[in-house]
């Protein structure tokens, strides 16, 4: 039974230091905030998809999908009136943007309303007061939610301005979706529904379908009906299940939101650092109050109970401040997180953030078990020594003394383990990252020796620098290393995630930009406005592709096409490439016969793969790939894998000439030109903006600016993993705020019998700011090596088992340098306050027993 | 006010630590046996073993060897928990540097081995209050130790030591700390302790002053206990 003054002790203890209690709470409270934002951005923004992708899919069990995504609608027609199948509704669908007072992508919905009520009820009920004949019609009108109508400003009868592939559009709002349930309203917010004929005609394809919704019931199933449905569809389309779709798109983004939500347990696992080293200078600091105790009969169990309800009081005010902090953080990382699926992956719009319950109990469970964790050995630290030594206060630094051997022989250890798990064969990305966490656990063992032999060497350099006070400050924190480690050691991992990430952004970088300059060897570079910057499936209009590739001045037109396909048991990125002239290649090759590679890529069934496409699906060169093409299912020779940083999805390039063979389709997604030697390269583009003229809205860039616009989209994608690594920093720094505070402050009398001495305020500020600048230039220079293993582990290990990539490490010494920095102001920055209240101290109250 | 119960027997008490790769005997072979009601000093340099053996006594530590018996309790057997839970009822501590929490007041503190052994009835807190009164204490019940004096901290320990009925009290230099009127206040309130309260004490200290109010008096010399016979030896 715990005494209630034992409590009402323990509370009072808390509430009389009430800075450390509440950067504690702050600390615990980052630390959730960060790890619960990033959940919350990362499940809202697969619930707007999942929401979309239901809403869309409705009540279809299955599909049929043509080879290129596309289908004659002659299909749909045979399926119901040859093979008599009747629960079967045909849909077109595509993207659209739209600009005006906000700017976004609208889904666009095309279906048939006179067999759309068992599939899409939303539709379904609308028809009742709808003017179908208006409707079906001839001229373009559509459905929003009223919701939607209202956020773009829009009424009914008004007209919608819209662009697809770069051709502008109008749509008339025709009337609005109504009776629809909450969840589908949030699912409607970007979706336009239009009739089917009216889909066709914006989506540039009369007669053709994206897909031929079915509901199958699961007797029909055993009854046989799918494999007799199977058996008659003609060899170039596929049945489907309804959700392999968006099963699919899961996929794309999984390493992705790993990824995020490791970096955020960083930010978690610098908040437990700070937890550890606030509760064992509490322990310290009331290790005569505890040997009182102790003396007095208080158990053990009372004191570790009393320890452990205390960091339950800050791990529970701290999560429940980093709950709602990650709700406003995840406000804001949400854009982030959407805005970076948009660029890479698919349109995604998210209106709102969603409050999972799930995502508030993992917070909650990690914020108070990681403070709970992080107290473990401290409270065990108070409880297991003997009662006499709980009345010494140098036990603590006699134990750390003597714990010395035994941290470096832990800390070789988890060096081993992690070595180990690092080589270990295998694409896990929790074991990588488990890997990460033994680095770090490794460093953090290491850094009291560490800092021992450090402070010894930098001790006689002080001693000349700042005489006695010097000496001290070097002296002061070898003396203290049970605290000081602990906070050197949460100051060199935060500093050390902000150098790995920066090194492994700063080399993914370099690496692309040496990519794109060896890849990007046209002049100007001409697409239609895409609704995901990297994949570009939006196409241009042929009388255009025809004009620009008549220009004169230019020695060399080559038109890319992007269209989605389906090969083996999955959907990929097919690139359609005309084959360029002679015996080089743009690319550079990882696998594969590079000398009769033009030849045969240009004529024969053989594609190349991208380096993450081969990763993902383990193929390689000399493999078969089965794409099912408008001829039936081919099998394609993988002739090569290329380097490729476009897509960790992954792309197959395939030659125009061989698709022409296989597919019916003509349009192609950009064209690159190459100018003649002495054609201005700017007057070229000017000609082909005349060329094109009003007919549809092209980017028309030179090599330098798309090669920039490209960097900016990478740049973009990773603003969050650099918001971040700022967060860990800022925890980092609360951590050593309190580490330093709560040093400097237990030395309190130490102080007090210096000035007491005759030191006077001046040189106590110099010894507090040298104490805390020594700390930071250890924690600065110890992170420098954890950097670069934490930046090698990122680069070569963490980025290849998530996307396949090879990258080369490639930084600069100034990253270096800033960290050094940093963690030294960071550390003088903390020190200031303990500084200022130390050099202010009365010593005659510090020099008081109690 | 002697009486020939005794309540304490430690026999063949020995004591030793081990510092890097030598052993240091601090108590050889002791023995030693508390009666009912009397007051024992203990005396003793600084460093001789005398707060060793008040630990084990108390249990705080365990012997290296011997017994330590009160009434059918053998503690050197009971487990650390045992210990504590047995110091807790049956023991009161009095320490040179008064040692009060300082997250408590000074009622709180006169409280807490009571409360520690159960909860506080009315009668008990009652009778804390007196003891406070006693110790001349009743008008800063709800002061925080660190505005007392020292002499006032000794007393709060001191109230704190009887408050709960111990069968014995250790004191560990109880006026070390103070100022010789303030030591002669304490002195007196000891006093007061043995001869009106009957408690039996154990004192260790180097203060003649107290050997004058001691039944009996031990000497502790590089590990051993003897008794001295006469108060003149003692003074000497």
């Amino acid at each position: 039974m715990r005494s209630s003054l034992l409590w009402r002790s323990s509370v009072r203890y808390l509430f009389t230091h009430p800075l450390l209690t509440g950067l504690s709470i702050l600390g615990v409270a980052l630390g959730v905030a960060v790890v619960v934002g990033i959940d919350f951005a990362n499940v809202s923004s697969e619930r707007a998809f999942r929401l979309s992708s239901s809403l869309v899919t409705g009540t279809a069990t299955h599909q049929i999908v043509g080879a290129g995504n596309e289908l004659d609608d002659t299909l749909y027609a045979e399926l119901r009136v040859e093979y008599g199948f009747r629960k079967a509704a045909p849909v077109v669908e595509g993207y659209a943007s739209y600009g005006g007072e906000s700017e976004g992508t609208l889904q666009v919905l095309g279906v048939d309303l006179l067999v759309e009520s068992s599939f899409r009820s939303f539709i379904g009920g609308a028809q009742s007061s709808l003017d179908l004949g208006q409707f079906m019609g001839p001229s373009s009108v559509g459905l929003l939610s009223e919701e939607t109508a209202l956020s773009l400003g829009i009424e009914l009868g008004d007209t919608l301005k819209i662009n697809i592939s770069g051709i502008p559009h109008e749509v008339v709002l025709l009337d609005f979706v109504r009776g629809l349930s909450d969840l589908d309203r949030q699912a409607m917010s970007n979706l336009l529904v239009v009739d089917i004929g009216t889909a066709q005609r914006l989506f540039s394809g009369a007669g053709k379908l994206s897909r031929i919704d079915l509901i199958i019931s699961p007797e029909e199933i055993d009854q046989g009906r799918l494999s007799s449905l199977e058996n008659w569809l003609p060899s170039n389309v596929r049945l489907q299940k309804a959700s392999s779709r968006g099963n699919a798109l899961d996929q794309m983004t999984k390493a992705f939101t790993l990824n995020l939500q490791a970096l955020s347990l960083l930010a978690l696992v610098v908040g437990m650092f700070l937890i550890y080293n606030i509760m064992t200078f509490s322990v310290v600091q009331r290790a005569p109050t505890i040997g009182r105790f102790r003396a007095l009969g208080v158990t053990q169990k009372e004191i570790y109970g009393t320890i452990i309800s205390e960091s339950l009081i800050i791990g529970v005010s701290g999560t429940v401040l980093g709950l709602l902090g990650g709700v406003m953080l995840g406000n804001g990382l949400v854009n982030l997180v959407s805005q970076t699926i948009n660029d890479l992956y698919f349109v995604l719009e998210v209106r709102e953030l969603t409050l999972a319950p799930f995502t508030l109990l993992k917070g909650a469970i990690l914020g108070v078990g990681m403070t709970l964790v992080a107290s473990l050995l401290p409270a065990r630290e108070a409880t297991t020594a003997a009662t006499t030594t709980v009345l010494r206060r140098s036990s603590d630094e006699t134990r750390m003394a003597a714990a010395l051997p035994r941290l470096i022989w832990s800390s070789l250890g988890a060096a081993v383990v992690a070595l180990l798990l690092l080589v270990a064969p295998g694409k896990s990305l929790v074991i990588s990252y488990l890997a990460l966490l033994l680095v770090l656990l490794s460093f953090a063992l290491m850094t009291p020796p560490a800092v021992t032999l450090c402070t010894r060497w930098i001790r006689p350099i002080l001693g000349k620098m700042g005489g006695v006070v010097g000496k001290m400050a070097a002296r002061g924190v070898e003396t203290s290393l049970s605290r000081t480690g602990v906070a050197i050691a949460a100051l060199m991992i935060a500093i050390s995630s902000t150098i790995g990430v920066g090194v492994m952004v700063e080399s993914f970088r370099g690496t692309v930009d040496q990519w794109l300059s060896y890849t990007l060897s046209a002049d100007v570079y001409i697409s239609p406005p895409s609704p995901v910057f990297r994949r570009n499936d939006a196409t241009i209009i042929q009388d255009v592709e025809r004009d620009i590739r008549a220009l004169d001045g230019i020695s060399g037109a080559y038109a890319v096409r992007t269209a989605r396909v389906q090969m083996n048991d999955f959907q990929n990125d097919l690139i359609i490439v005309d084959p360029r002239p002679g015996p080089t290649e743009s690319y550079r090759f990882k696998e594969g016969d590079i000398t009769s590679l033009p030849e045969r890529f240009a004529s024969d069934n053989v594609v190349k793969i991208s380096e993450p496409f081969s990763y993902r699906h383990d193929i390689h060169a000399g493999d078969t790939l089965q794409i099912n093409t408008d001829n039936g299912r081919i099998p394609f020779e993988v002739a090569a894998v290329y380097f490729d940083y476009a897509s960790d999805v992954g792309a197959v390039m395939i030659s125009r000439n061989v698709y022409n063979r296989h597919f019916d389709d003509p349009f192609v997604s950009g064209i690159a030109l190459v100018a003649s030697p002495g054609t201005d390269v700017d007057n070229l583009i000017e000609r082909v903006q005349q060329v094109v003229g009003g007919r549809q809205e092209v980017f028309i860039r030179s090599n330098r600016s798309l090669r920039q616009a490209s960097l900016d989209v990478f740049d973009r994608t990773f603003t969050i993993t650099q918001v971040l690594r700022l967060l860990a920093v800022l925890i980092a720094f609360v951590g050593v705020l309190s580490a330093l505070m709560a040093l400097q402050l237990e030395r309190g009398k130490e102080l007090a019998i210096m000035r007491a001495n005759g030191l006077t305020p001046r040189q106590v500020w110099l010894y507090v700011t040298t104490q805390t600048g020594l700390m930071g230039l250890l924690a600065g220079l110890f992170a420098v090596p954890l950097g670069l293993i934490l930046a090698y582990v990122l680069v070569f290990v963490i980025n290849k088992r998530s996307f396949g990539w090879t990258l080369q490490m490639d930084y600069s010494p100034d990253v270096l340098l800033q960290a050094v920095v940093l963690a030294i102001i960071a550390a003088l920055l903390a020190g200031i306050y303990p500084a200022m209240k130390m050099a202010s101290a009365n010593p005659v109250s510090a020099l008081r027993e109690d | 006010m002697s009486s020939s119960n005794s309540i304490l027997n430690v026999s063949g008490l020995s004591k030793s630590f081990v510092e890097g790769t030598q052993e240091r005997v601090v108590l050889d072979n002791l023995s030693l046996t508390l009666r009912e009601g009397e007051l024992v000093v203990l005396l003793g340099r600084s460093g001789s073993g005398k707060s060793t053996l008040l630990n084990l006594i108390s249990g705080l530590d365990v012997p290296s060897a011997g017994t330590v018996q009160f009434g059918d309790t053998s503690l050197s057997t009971l487990k650390e928990e045992d210990r504590t839970l047995f110091r807790r009822k049956q023991i009161g501590f009095i320490f040179q540097s008064f040692n009060l929490i300082p997250t408590l007041t000074v009622l709180e503190n006169v409280l807490l081995p009571i409360e520690l052994s159960g909860t506080v009835s009315k009668a008990e807190e009652s009778k804390a209050k007196h003891i406070l009164d006693t110790v001349g204490l009743g008008d800063r019940m709800n002061s925080f130790p660190d505005v007392l004096s020292g002499g006032e901290q000794q007393r709060v320990a001191i109230a704190r030591a009887i408050a709960h009925d111990p069968v014995l009290i250790l004191a560990d230099e109880p006026t070390g700390n103070l100022d010789f009127e303030t030591a002669q206040t304490v002195l007196e309130l000891l006093q007061h302790l043995i001869h009106d309260v009957n408690r039996t004490m154990l004192i260790a200290t180097h203060d003649r002053e107290i050997i004058e109010l001691a039944d009996r008096v031990f000497t502790l010399q590089r590990g051993v206990l003897k008794e001295l016979d006469a108060e003149n030896e003692a003074l000497n």
